[in-house]
């Protein structure tokens, strides 16, 4: 029995389903990211989880004990809200003691423990501030340190960094992870930031249509997408239409290619898993080859994309920077490794 | 010259507006309090203060001002207490009908005073709706008075001022979020402690506002005392009127208006203040 | 200048001219101001369209003017530039209106009619306009009050606790009342009113409101109360017009006359007119025709009035003997007086 288990939820608004079909079970001490795009659910999911709305269907189960039908507050979840929700009639120091006033702890204590929160996401001094004379930054962290002092069973982080600026969000990237880590506590992360959901957590479920699509760590997301959804939505890929040719081979931009031919369907290859090779070097029997012109190449930093155009469109192939781009008009020829092909279906539409 | 230097033009209308029909008629009512009556009642014109020494020598006026104190301390707390939830369910409602029930509340502001104080009579009357529904049940024997009383004054005026305070809430809920109550529930705050840690700290600048426009509608107020006060509730707004429509001593009046504006002055300073105080 | 002497000339003729001859030039419009609803139906119907036939050139408008105090007031407000020619008002607001200069006075030379008047219709307004209706207070009562009130001691009666509608000073029938009861409780209020004030002390517990809107009639026809204080005159035409569903009393303890005094407005800007309209006023058809269309008193000692109406008005000798004689004017010095221990000790009785 897994420490937090969710079966079967479902919520709708009307006519409108929220979440279709979620099921999800996550170990003590685990961080889990729920990563997909707006409306695909994953907030709902974690609002029914903190009890903040009511599942049509489905059971949660904390602990050994179901926790579906128990009011939010006696549910033990750190909820962290997007837009961090701190008191402003409260200072810090009292926004941080919130959750322990509730719980009758005595005031010794409960000013020990404050000083430890603030400690932690270090903004010890600041306890007399009011929310709106701190930076966004240290607002999130005061958020996450209330959501912490009351040892919650389950920390709960809703879209927690996508208020903060590029650098810090960031940083507090880092600095979450490795709270979660030193405290070891369960955490549940909705995100649509795939770069997050990959370096903060250490299992990822992509929702989509409000059910999850897949679920495994950033390795099998990345490398092993389930769905076509999980394969466009996480990380770039390019997206190849499949044909058929006179022998029965499956083809792309009418050049031969080693999958299985299948009707209505798109080869999808990451651009990191290319290279781009000399036209006169033949193609390994483990690799698969496309020949084209380069278009053009654009230096981003970390890297050099390559845009190549064959007969029946283009690919983007992404080269370690430092390494020479060809340049533009040359014919070359694009290989990969087979293993790196994944056909999936075109939508029906 | 720029825009923004001739925005002030937009204020020129109203003002002209507000000299001729408010300015102006408010200088005749200053003239008016330094003239003096004589025996029978005529005026006398002058530059005196006989009158207003009269005046507020006579315990009456003291008297008078308490009164008005007290009917607009109970009818606006009575009105805040119902005002209060309806706006808050208003404020926070996703239903479809919250138009139509915002319309709904705020709908006795549209009818006539006259017309709403004789709806009270009927329901409140010694035949009324109340009384005999209590009869009818035997609860009493002999019919409660609740009008013609201070009793159906405050009555008449909490109800008469409870539209204005709902929208002077709504307006003013501006920094109560949704989000805010949700994290203390999820701080493990019961929905009655959320309401008494969160909803209602942020909801007192709001709740000034409102008590404000409630205190200085029921101090001005005149139909309401006068249909439902069966001529035992005197209050400052009544007591103009009387001196200058029964009495023709518009001196009288005249001091006493301005005394009381000086009072509503005052009042609508104090609250703002205050609001002001809580909205930090 | 031809036109100047024209007039001059014009304006000296009008002058030698008798009356009947003068009445025949009039033209143009005058402004009545008197109260609203049923005395403006009734005066129009009585009073104003027999003038306007007699002066097809002359248009009356009649303009509600409220209260009494409400229309000194008006003609207060346009002193400099009076909007109205005539004014038919209580003798204490008019009272008011001629010791501020608003009306004019009238002489028996310019208004013989004046010699017609009751002396007590000439001495209400002194010099200045005299009285043009006389009324009384009555007590009105609900035609099925069983049994029916016969005196004004009765409204002490217990069965009639919370069911009395009365209206409080500085209202007139406040005063009148005051007055009425003083001297039912066998005082004099010239003297004193502390007997009145004892009695109605007793009283207010059981009064039901102290300011009854629109008036007592009314209340007691829909049923809030069953006794209130009146005006003789509406008390018997509501009577009428409801199938007799009320019924006024003159207590035999006595009552006090109310008294209408019609005012020709100083500066009048059609004071021939005007001054027609007043002598036409206090003529004995114009009395006869109103005091037998809605029971005001007549004032004109000479009006010819139907033995009935009369009956049903002050004027009969039967009734006219219980009226307590009361100068209003001397009233009007105690007024705020009575009115303070009115509020302190009868209303403050009643909370």
């Amino acid at each position: 029995m897994s420490y937090l288990e969710l079966a079967g939820l479902q919520k709708r608004y009307g006519n409108s389903v929220a979440v279709d079909d979620v099921s999800l079970l996550v170990e003590q001490g685990e961080a889990v990211a729920l990563l997909g795009p707006s409306g695909c659910g994953k907030t709902t999911t974690l609002r029914m989880l903190a009890g903040l709305i009511e599942p049509n269907h489905g059971t949660m189960t904390l602990d050994g004990s179901e926790i579906t039908r128990l009011p939010a507050h006696k549910r033990n979840m750190g909820y962290v809200f997007q837009s961090y929700a701190l008191f402003p009639h409260l200072s810090v120091g009292r926004n941080i003691a919130f959750g322990l006033e509730e719980r009758g702890v005595s005031r010794a204590e409960i000013d020990k423990r404050v000083q430890e929160g603030l400690a932690l996401v270090r903004l010890s001094g600041l306890e007399q501030r009011r929310p709106k004379e701190l930076s966004g930054g240290q607002q999130q962290r005061v958020a996450l340190a209330r959501a912490l002092v009351i040892q919650p069973s389950v920390l709960l982080l809703d879209e927690s960094l996508s208020n903060l600026d590029a650098k810090l969000r960031d940083a507090m990237r880092h600095e979450i992870r490795s709270i979660q880590r030193t405290l070891g506590i369960t955490t549940l992360f909705v995100t649509h930031d795939q770069v997050e959901a990959l370096t903060m957590c250490d299992r990822i479920a992509v929702m989509h249509r409000g059910r999850i699509a897949q679920i495994g760590n950033a390795e099998d997301i990345y490398d092993r997408p389930a769905t076509r959804f999980v394969a466009e939505f996480v990380g770039r890929a390019n997206v190849l239409p499949l044909a058929r040719d006179a022998q029965g081979r499956a083809t792309v931009w009418e050049q031969p290619v080693p999958v299985e031919p299948t009707q209505n369907a798109d080869l999808f290859v990451r651009p990191q898993r290319m290279r781009i090779v000399p036209v006169s070097e033949p193609a390994g029997g483990d690799t698969a080859r496309l020949t084209g012109r380069v278009l053009r190449s654009v230096f981003v930093g970390d890297h050099v994309e390559v845009l190549v155009e064959g007969a029946g469109g283009q690919l983007t192939v992404e080269m370690p920077s430092g390494s020479t781009a060809p340049t533009e008009g040359t014919e070359v020829a694009v290989v990969w490794p087979r293993a790196e092909s994944r056909v999936f279906a075109r939508e029906a539409t | 010259m720029t825009a923004s230097r001739r925005l002030p033009l937009l204020l020129i209308p109203a003002t002209l507006l507000l000299l001729v029909v408010y300015v102006w008629p408010s200088l005749g009512l200053f003239r008016n309090a330094f003239n003096e009556v004589g025996p029978t009642g005529a005026m006398v014109e002058a530059w005196s203060l006989a009158t207003a020494r009269a005046t507020f020598h006579d315990s009456f006026t003291f008297e008078l001002t308490l009164n008005s104190l007290w009917l607009s301390a109970v009818s606006t707390l009575i009105a805040l207490c119902l005002a209060y939830p309806v706006s808050l369910f208003l404020f926070r409602t996703d239903s479809r009908f919250r138009g139509l029930l915002a319309v709904v509340a705020i709908l006795p502001m549209l009818v006539s005073g006259v017309v709403r104080v004789f709806g009270w009579l009927a329901i409140l009357g010694d035949r009324g709706l109340v009384n005999t529904t209590l009869q009818s049940l035997g609860l009493i024997t002999t019919p409660l008075k609740l009008v013609f009383n201070w009793t159906g004054v405050t009555i008449g005026l909490a109800e008469s001022i409870m539209p204005y305070m709902i929208l002077a809430l709504l307006a003013g809920f501006g920094r109560l979020d949704r989000t805010l109550e949700e994290a203390a529930r999820s701080l493990g705050a019961s929905p009655f402690r959320t309401f008494r840690r969160v909803t209602l700290p942020l909801s007192l600048p709001a709740i000034a506002l409102a008590a404000g426009l409630g205190f200085v509608l029921s101090m001005s107020a005149y139909i309401t005392p006068k249909l439902l006060g069966g001529g035992r509730v005197f209050v400052l707004a009544t007591e103009i009127f009387e001196q200058a429509t029964t009495n023709t001593n518009w001196p009288v009046a005249a001091v006493l208006a301005i005394y009381t504006l000086i009072l509503l002055l005052v009042l609508l300073v104090v609250s703002n203040l205050v609001a002001r105080r809580l909205q930090r | 200048m031809l036109t100047r002497r024209l007039v001059i000339q014009s304006g000296l003729a009008t002058i030698a001219m008798p009356a009947v001859l003068r009445a025949q030039t009039l033209s143009g419009q005058i402004t009545l101001m008197s109260y609203a609803g049923i005395f403006q139906d009734n005066y129009t119907k009585a009073v104003i369209e027999p003038f306007q036939q007699a002066h097809p050139g002359v248009k009356v408008n009649f303009v509600p003017g409220g209260s009494s105090a409400q229309m000194v007031g008006s003609v207060r407000a346009q002193k400099a530039d009076p909007q109205t020619d005539v004014v038919i008002m209580d003798v204490t607001t008019s009272s008011i209106g001629n010791l501020e200069g608003l009306f004019e006075k009238l002489t028996p030379a310019e208004f013989p009619v004046l010699n017609e008047l009751l002396p007590e219709a000439r001495a209400a307004g002194g010099e200045f306009g005299p009285a043009v209706t006389f009324d009384h207070l009555v007590i009105v009562q609900d035609a099925a009050l069983n049994p029916q009130i016969a005196k004004l001691a009765d409204l002490w009666r217990p069965d009639l606790k919370g069911q009395i509608a009365l209206a409080a000073p500085p209202n007139i029938q406040g005063l009148a009342l005051t007055a009425m009861t003083e001297k039912m409780a066998g005082g004099d209020y010239r003297k004193s009113i502390d007997a009145a004030m004892k009695k109605l002390k007793e009283l207010a517990p059981g009064v039901n409101t102290f300011d009854p809107n629109p008036d007592g009639y009314s209340l007691i026809l829909n049923g809030v109360a069953k006794v209130a204080t009146g005006w003789n005159a509406r008390a018997q035409l509501y009577s009428d017009q409801t199938g007799g569903k009320i019924n006024a009393l003159l207590p035999p303890e006595g009552s006090v006359f109310q008294v209408n005094t019609i005012n020709l407005t100083a500066g009048s800007k059609n004071r021939a007119a005007a001054a027609a309209f007043v002598a036409h006023a206090l003529s004995q058809g114009a009395q006869k025709a109103f005091t037998e269309r809605m029971f005001y008193a007549p004032t004109n000692g000479m009006a010819d009035i139907d033995a009935k109406a009369l009956g049903r008005t002050a004027a009969s000798p039967e009734n006219r003997a219980r009226m307590i004689p009361v100068d209003w004017n001397e009233i009007l010095k105690v007024r705020d007086q009575w009115n303070n221990r009115w509020r302190r000790e009868v209303i403050a009785a009643a909370r």
